[in-house]
């Protein structure tokens, strides 16, 4: 059957088969609730901070870093969007986890920042509204940046 | 470098496409593929029987939501098979077009 095949056909099932890896390409992603949840998370964090009850900052710190580490896992990786079908590691990258996690820490950084100069210019509740605006970051960034690793995994497809 | 080998089962566009999607897959669901794939249950079951006889998928029926699913993997049969399938479709374009290949 093989020599029956020709060039043109071996092409356009080629092009099929990268179709099928675009279509699991195209599920890397996180849950939606994930990026909410660190969003709410956020915000609580920095309310409490706001408190000024060193004790209560501890363990709110304690508990979201706690709450995150049971749950990023398995779903930073970006191959769990949905329970319909898990993409495998090497199509989604070993990068999208790392992405995620550093991803926090340096918004960690930036709430501090803003904090520090909400705080400077008087606010009353300067890591409340830092962290407010780094909420916001999340929820419209993080679908961003899993956008980003999908068309790296989709020009790494099609190479 | 995995050797090429032309495989008659997988080639037919249907039984390609559900294979090249699973290849990029730990596992996936039935109705993930019928969706994606625009198929309907029974030519989807059908392609799936024919797959899982020969070895290269595996069908699991797990328990969620107090509801059994149809979930769906490439065995490594089936990988090994599919990757010596595409690189015989790469041997076919780049013998005809030999500048390509060595692009």
């Amino acid at each position: 059957m093989e020599r029956d095949v020709t060039p043109q056909e071996a092409r356009a099932a080629l092009a099929a088969v990268d179709r099928g890896r675009l279509r699991v390409i195209e599920e890397i992603d996180l849950p939606r609730w994930y990026w909410w949840g660190l969003a709410v998370g956020w915000i609580a964090l920095g309310v409490t901070t706001d408190l000024k009850h060193p004790w209560l900052t501890a363990a709110a710190t304690l508990v979201f870093g706690a709450v995150h580490a049971s749950v990023a896992p398995r779903v930073a990786n970006g191959r769990h969007r949905t329970r319909r079908l898990s993409v495998r590691a090497e199509v989604a990258g070993r990068q999208t986890a790392w992405l995620v996690i550093g991803g926090v820490a340096t918004l960690g950084c930036l709430t501090v920042a803003g904090a520090l100069a909400a705080s400077a210019d008087g606010a009353r509740h300067p890591v409340t509204i830092a962290s407010v605006v780094v909420a916001v970051i999340i929820v419209l960034g993080g679908p961003q940046l899993l956008a980003w690793v999908r068309r790296g995994s989709a020009r790494t497809a099609g190479r | 470098m995995t050797a090429a080998h032309f495989d008659e089962l997988i080639h037919p566009s249907t039984r390609l496409a559900i294979v090249a999607l699973l290849a990029a897959a730990d596992w996936a669901d039935f109705a993930f593929l019928r969706d994606r794939l625009a198929l309907s249950d029974s030519a989807l079951s059908k392609q799936l029987s024919t797959l899982e006889d020969a070895g290269y998928v595996r069908i699991d029926r797990p328990l969620r939501d107090h509801r059994r699913h149809v979930r769906a993997a490439l065995t490594p049969a089936g990988r090994a098979a599919f990757q010596g399938h595409v690189a015989a479709l790469r041997e076919i374009v780049s013998s005809a077009d030999p500048q390509h290949a060595l692009a």
